[in-house]
């Protein structure tokens, strides 16, 4: 077994803040790996160390089991929170752009827009611009643009915040999609009914992680209906 | 260096797309170049001159009609007060000037035009004097030979009477007559300019021309490139940049080559357009010139994405402009710098914008060619890698992975 990415013991504080209070985690080849959580709790920093745009105070990370490099970034998707997209420029452009700087060229870079831009329902959208497009399109646009260069590795930061549920469900079976292609996918939400969709979930709070495992087992090992009430249960132990 | 590529090619896709920023970068500075040169002037028209009681004054050719316009004291004085005329000259007591006022380069312009004719007055009096002088001389010519005739007359007499007597007198009378020749052919002496460098028409557009595409260069590239820069944090793609194999040199890298690229096509649009519709002097090669600008975008680039990091948002990037770009101008050699304390005037040297003026100056009116701007070239190299080092160290603390 193999482990995409694994991070040990992390400590992150902002100031004063803890956001992270030695947290640790480690994902399997091939399953997708939903972080929740409610907001504030650390996800997107958790997620941001794990790629290496943030330093963690302490702790280590390790992508592809070894120390992260530019290279191993070849093989890796991320989708941040914004949009980052480049408003001025066309849908197609931004996908040219991001698969050229993840080293796609020539015809294989035409044919994989064309592709993600199909998965993503954009095919009659890619000559428009961005600055035209709805937040949901946008959205859209930019899950297309960490899916363009085939990566082994998706982080996606809330990926469907703002989407209506058909878009949402189309975009679960492209997860699954991938996952069967041999994709690993971590991916940060506060819908549950999104965890359900996950193999396994962690569950993020106040900086710690208060349990991980299936939705299945989570909910038998709590006695609760949802996994959302594992938090409520938590919650009230602390207190 | 795909990467590279990649990343140029999309700066340049973003500005050919945003077709106000191309009209920005392009259109507002032919529109106040041209202001420029209608306020400074590529021909300040001819200040407007009067002439009164020139009916009987002997200086009237110096005022020749076409400069100065034939009145009586009343018009003279109502046109003065209405604005018609900048100044008029009285003959009557030479020779007295009525100058409007109002406005100090007016003044110069007035002054330094009737200056000129006062050149010719002079030589007018110079020559009654000559005249006056000459009819004296040939007066006192006329009473020294009759003296000499008187002399000859006595000596002969003498001769007669007593030879002896004359032998140290008569040695000394020729010699005044021999004087007279070399005072009159003496004219005075014309003023013959030379110019080491330019033309009597140099005029302020000039000398501004060449400084101000340096600072419209500087000045637009340091407000897109900034902002550019800072939405792409603000935005998170430069995450998405960081999240992907590109190299921080590499970012940095394309944004040069993307600007510098549009800069080379603004300058040249500049550049042609003060030199062959605004008619700029010139002596220069325009190759000279684009290569100057290329550099300087530079320095102006790598200083606006090392500003970027200090601002938060779109605002706080434009109020970086008085503190980063009005010095500059002030500083970099459009006004003349030279009686500044030393302080000023080091401060001045730590300016990209003051060696873009100079190299430009020197390529396009002392038309030196690389020999005259190799220096300012190299010292706008060191600005630049001086701050793209720190941008590259600055994008590395904010990505810890190698």
């Amino acid at each position: 077994m193999t482990y995409p990415i694994k991070g040990e013991h992390l400590y992150k504080r902002f100031k004063k803040q803890v956001v992270l209070d030695d947290v640790s985690l480690t994902l399997n080849e091939g399953e997708i790996y939903g972080l929740i959580g409610p907001s504030g709790s650390g996800k997107t920093t958790l997620v941001k160390i794990l790629l290496g745009l943030e330093k963690a105070d302490s702790g280590t990370v390790e992508l592809f089991e070894q120390k992260p490099t530019l290279y191993a970034f070849r093989s890796l998707g991320y989708m941040a929170q914004s949009d980052a997209l480049y408003h001025e420029l066309t849908a197609y452009q931004n996908l040219s752009f991001f698969a050229a700087i993840q080293g796609l060229r020539g015809r294989k870079k035409k044919q994989r827009i064309l592709e993600v831009a199909e998965s993503v329902g954009l095919e009659n959208d890619l000559k428009k611009n961005v600055a035209q497009f709805s937040g949901g399109m946008r959205r859209r646009l930019s899950l297309a643009s960490a899916l363009v260069h085939e990566p082994r590795l998706y982080l996606l930061d809330e990926p469907t915040v703002g989407l209506d549920p058909l878009i949402r469900r189309n975009i679960w079976t492209l997860f699954h999609y991938l996952k069967e292609k041999g994709a690993t996918i971590i991916v940060t939400t506060h819908v549950m009914d999104e965890v359900s969709r996950c193999d396994r979930v962690g569950l993020l709070s106040g900086g710690h992680m208060i349990a991980e495992g299936s939705p299945k087992e989570l909910t038998e090992a709590f006695h609760v209906s949802s996994v959302e009430d594992i938090f409520l249960v938590k919650g009230g132990e602390r207190q | 260096m795909s990467y590279l590529l990649a990343m140029s090619k999309r700066i340049i896709q973003q500005i050919i797309r945003d077709k106000r920023t191309i009209a920005l970068l392009i259109l507002a500075p032919l529109l106040i170049l041209t202001l420029v040169w209608y306020i400074f002037g590529a021909d300040a028209s001819d200040p407007k001159l009067a002439v009164i009681h020139y009916e009987h004054s002997e200086l009237l050719p110096a005022f020749k009609k076409a400069d100065y316009k034939r009145m009586t004291p009343l018009q003279a004085r109502q046109a003065l007060a209405d604005g018609k005329i900048d100044a008029y000259v009285d003959l009557k007591h030479p020779v007295d000037v009525h100058l409007e006022g109002s406005n100090p380069s007016r003044n110069g312009l007035v002054m330094s035009k009737i200056q000129k004719s006062m050149q010719e007055v002079q030589k007018i009096s110079v020559n009654q004097m000559q005249d006056r002088f000459q009819n004296v001389i040939k007066k006192q010519q006329q009473a020294i030979k009759a003296q000499q005739q008187a002399m000859k007359q006595m000596t002969q007499i003498i001769r007669q009477t007593a030879p002896s007597a004359l032998a140290g007198l008569d040695l000394n009378l020729p010699q005044v007559g021999q004087n007279m020749p070399h005072q009159q052919d003496g004219e005075k002496p014309q003023l013959d300019v030379t110019y080491l460098h330019g033309d009597d028409d140099l005029n302020t557009f000039d000398s501004f021309g060449p400084a101000m595409v340096g600072i419209f260069v500087f000045l637009f590239i340091f407000m897109i490139g900034g902002v550019s820069f800072l939405r792409e944090r603000t935005t998170g793609t430069l995450d998405r940049l960081m999240a992907s194999p590109i190299r921080n040199d590499q970012i940095i890298g394309g944004y040069l080559i993307g600007f510098g690229l549009f800069v080379i096509v603004q300058s040249f649009i500049l550049t042609c357009y003060i030199i062959y519709v605004l008619d700029i002097y010139n002596v220069g090669s325009l190759l000279d010139v684009l290569i100057i600008v290329f550099i300087l975008s530079f320095s102006s680039l790598s200083l606006s994405i090392l500003l970027s990091t200090a601002a938060k948002n779109e605002l706080q990037m434009l109020q970086f402009i008085p503190l980063v770009i009005v010095p500059q101008v002030f500083l970099s050699g459009l006004f003349p710098t030279d009686t500044l304390p030393r302080w000023v005037q080091a401060l001045g040297n730590l300016m990209p914008i003051h060696y873009s003026t100079e190299a430009l100056r020197n390529i396009m009116i002392r038309g030196t060619g690389f020999s005259g701007w190799w220096f300012d070239g190299l010292a706008l190299l060191l600005f630049s890698a001086v701050f793209i080092t720190i941008n590259i160290f600055a994008l590395r603390a904010s990505r810890p992975v190698s």
